[in-house]
């Protein structure tokens, strides 16, 4: 046996002995996932499955979506109890859903938005970029399109005008993709993601450059339908407890994350400002 | 080669060689089939990839395409390009109906809302695939997407290995060819070789002996071939009969001579009939004034020309019979002789002759007796009865540095085409007429002379040049 999975094992009876009123019902929890994630990474979506599993007790449906309006639209419909969303939606429908927890990456529960080029490309900012093309993540990602975008209104600039031709890819990683291979010249991209590509693909992201870092924001957070209930509370509480439990850490550890806390939401405040910014418009 | 060396050739030689050549076209044109068909093989993999590619690329682009979705067009063309692992598709660019370039496998060489013409310039459709030499390949062909074409896919494909493989193959072929025909010209030179080899027996009888065909022996016959047996067997028959023919023209050519004189028989018996009634005049002229001293005087001395007269004659007849003239050289006296035998001929038929001999002792020396005789009276029969009555004939002998030059003319209406070829031509002897003319040219051509034919001015020459000999008499 190896010692990893001993200490997962020894990590989940620990956990079991440790929450005796942990619920046990029968039925299954549906977890939605957005492409903020590695959204190719079988072992990264195994291990946290088996942590929400360990952590609420309950079997855990992983539910993938191609676009953040997916997701926040399974939320909202109830047809998944909780997803890792972006602060942008999240802001968009903080009416009608409920923060369970906010991942903590490199000691905050903070991240930035990345401005790539081709690593030869001459360009130093945004404004180099005029009349090129761009390749934003999702319409609805607040690294992957909302700080370019309200950047260009802050510069009196509107993102369809102010690039020759702009196309969403619905994956960070597939921003970088777009950028290292040349088909778009510049593109938005979650700090966060670019640089744990940089650790597990290096080839990627060093053909790409950062030429421009934006402020901190709160980090995509966990989110459920307000008054989901137990489910959702256990689903909170799990994901919160990730850095107590060996699986939890599992998971932590492949997203390259330190903790999930509380937080709250005025940690998504730089976010509102630039969503109000961007409904201003230039 | 020349075809006169060619020809030159033994046959033994020749086809062997003919078969080499023969088996080297069999090689070339092999190898052009093997390759063409490597070239047809290649061409339907070709195209069979393209088509491939092309309508995978439709079902797989096509509701992108028609979305004008850049990144789902890069993703796939991308995906497909890490699943081809970048063999034989070089770029695969996809446009939009208005010839945009939405994504291509590679942005860089083809960017997002370039034209797509630069990429289907000079590009075939995939139905039409085959290898120009050229390593890279274009092809253009609609993408179509429910029935409708949504925009273009044009393709590089890349056809460096392909290429390399028919060259390979062609050198492959080249040197098995190479080896395969060495081998099989040696192993053909070699059969026929062998089968020729009787032939070569028979070349080689036929050669010997300057020209003289000779029987083989039987130990030489070929076992085990009775086709080549036989021939062999008739082979020896007719140098037989060669043989054979050859001693019957010699013994006709010895006959000739009687036969000549015979032709003269009749004038001569006049020649030697007209002094005799003279004689027996003079005779009885003596009996008669036997004492009158001055008349048998001037009958003896009548008797005496006349009877000389007949002695010559006679002479002439014996010389030209002598069977031990062999090897006597030429004289002036020959023609003296020719003379006396031909002239009451010409008398009888009241013709003119025209006889001029220049040519000395010395000159004649060199030059066989019998056969230059028997040229020239076998020339001055012909031409006197060429000539007819009252006709003219000539005979004039001269001598120059290096031959000696016979020639009789007459004034007959020329030789008839059959008789000119038995003077001139080597070949059969014509049915019917004699052989006179043919024993000229036989006896010109065995002392490597010359004879040459003209009609000028109503006369008719013949002019028989013979060279002098080298050494000795020919």
């Amino acid at each position: 046996m190896s010692p990893g999975r001993r200490r997962f094992i020894a990590g989940a009876v620990a956990a079991a002995a440790a929450a005796p009123m942990r619920l046990r019902a029968a039925g299954t929890l549906r977890f939605a996932l957005t492409p903020v994630f590695l959204d190719n990474d079988a072992a990264v979506i195994g291990r946290l499955r088996d942590a929400l599993a360990e952590g609420t007790g309950m079997q855990i449906e992983l539910v993938q979506r191609r676009t953040y309006e997916e997701i926040t639209g399974a939320l909202l419909e109830g047809s998944v109890d909780a997803a890792w969303l972006c602060g942008y939606p999240f802001l968009q429908h903080s009416h009608e859903l409920e923060l369970l927890g906010v991942p903590v990456w490199r000691g905050q529960p903070l991240y930035r938005s990345y401005l790539i080029v081709g690593r030869d490309d001459p360009a130093a900012g945004l404004a180099d970029l005029r009349g090129s093309s761009h390749a934003f993540s999702d319409p609805n990602s607040n690294s992957g399109y909302l700080v370019t975008a309200s950047d260009l209104i802050r510069m009196g600039e509107a993102p369809e005008t102010f690039f020759s031709r702009t196309f969403f890819t619905y994956g960070h990683r597939n921003v970088v993709r777009a950028v290292a291979g040349g088909l778009a010249r510049s593109g938005s991209v979650d700090g966060y993601v670019w640089e744990a590509l940089a650790a597990v693909e290096p080839a990627l992201t060093e053909a790409t450059r950062i030429i421009a870092r934006s402020e901190w924001l709160g980090f995509p957070p966990f989110a459920a339908r307000a008054g989901g209930g137990e489910a959702t509370a256990a689903i909170g509480r799990a994901l919160r407890g990730f850095s107590g439990t060996e699986s939890g850490r599992a998971a932590l550890s492949l997203l390259f994350l330190d903790d999930v806390i509380a937080g709250s939401v005025a940690l998504f405040d730089g976010i509102a400002l630039r969503m109000a910014d961007l409904a201003r418009g230039p | 080669m020349r075809a006169g060396g060619f020809r030159s050739l033994p046959v033994t030689v020749r086809v062997p060689l003919v078969a080499a050549a023969l088996m080297i076209v069999l090689g070339v044109v092999a190898s052009q089939q093997v390759l063409a068909a490597l070239g047809r093989l290649q061409d339907a993999r070709l195209r069979e990839t393209a088509r491939l590619h092309v309508e995978g690329l439709s079902v797989a682009l096509g509701p992108a395409v028609l979305r004008k979705d850049v990144w789902e067009v890069y993703d796939t063309l991308d995906r497909a390009k890490a699943a081809y692992d970048g063999q034989r598709l070089l770029l695969t660019v996809v446009a939009d109906e208005d010839g945009r370039v939405l994504a291509a496998s590679d942005p860089r060489r083809a960017p997002v809302d370039s034209d797509v013409a630069d990429f289907t310039q000079g590009a075939i459709a995939p139905e039409d695939v085959r290898m120009t030499g050229d390593p890279v390949l274009r092809v253009a062909a609609p993408l179509v997407y429910q029935s409708r074409a949504v925009g273009t896919v044009a393709t590089e494909l890349d056809v460096r290995d392909l290429l390399s493989e028919r060259r390979a193959a062609t050198w492959l072929l080249l040197a098995g060819n190479a080896a395969a025909t060495v081998l099989l010209v040696f192993a053909g030179w070699l059969a026929v070789s062998r089968l020729l080899r009787p032939i070569g027996l028979l070349e080689e009888a036929m050669d010997a002996a300057g020209g003289v065909p000779r029987p083989i022996p039987p130990d030489r016959v070929p076992k085990g071939d009775p086709h080549f047996a036989r021939l062999i067997e008739t082979y020896n028959a007719m140098t037989g009969a060669v043989e054979a023919r050859a001693e019957a023209e010699r013994r006709l050519a010895e006959r000739e001579r009687f036969v000549s004189l015979g032709r003269l028989s009749s004038s001569l018996a006049h020649e030697i009939n007209n002094p005799l009634g003279g004689l027996l005049n003079a005779a009885d002229t003596i009996r008669t004034y036997a004492d009158r001293p001055e008349v048998v005087r001037t009958s003896a001395a009548l008797m005496l020309r006349g009877l000389s007269h007949m002695r010559d004659v006679a002479r002439a007849i014996l010389e030209e019979n002598r069977l031990d003239r062999a090897g006597q050289p030429l004289r002036p006296e020959d023609f003296e002789d020719l003379r006396l035998l031909f002239e009451p001929e010409a008398t009888r038929r009241a013709q003119t002759l025209d006889w001029s001999v220049k040519a000395g002792p010395r000159a004649l020396g060199e030059f066989p007796a019998a056969p230059v005789r028997q040229v020239a009276l076998n020339l001055l029969l012909n031409a006197g009865a060429a000539a007819g009555e009252r006709g003219r004939v000539g005979l004039s002998l001269t001598e120059d540095a290096g031959a000696l030059t016979l020639e009789v003319s007459d004034s007959g209406p020329g030789l008839a085409p059959a008789d000119l070829d038995r003077l001139m031509e080597s070949g059969p002897l014509p049915a019917g007429g004699g052989v006179g003319l043919r024993l000229v040219h036989d006896i010109v051509a065995g002392l490597r002379g010359q004879i040459r034919h003209e009609r000028a001015g109503g006369d008719t020459r013949i002019r028989v040049a013979l060279p002098r000999p080298a050494n000795g008499h020919a």
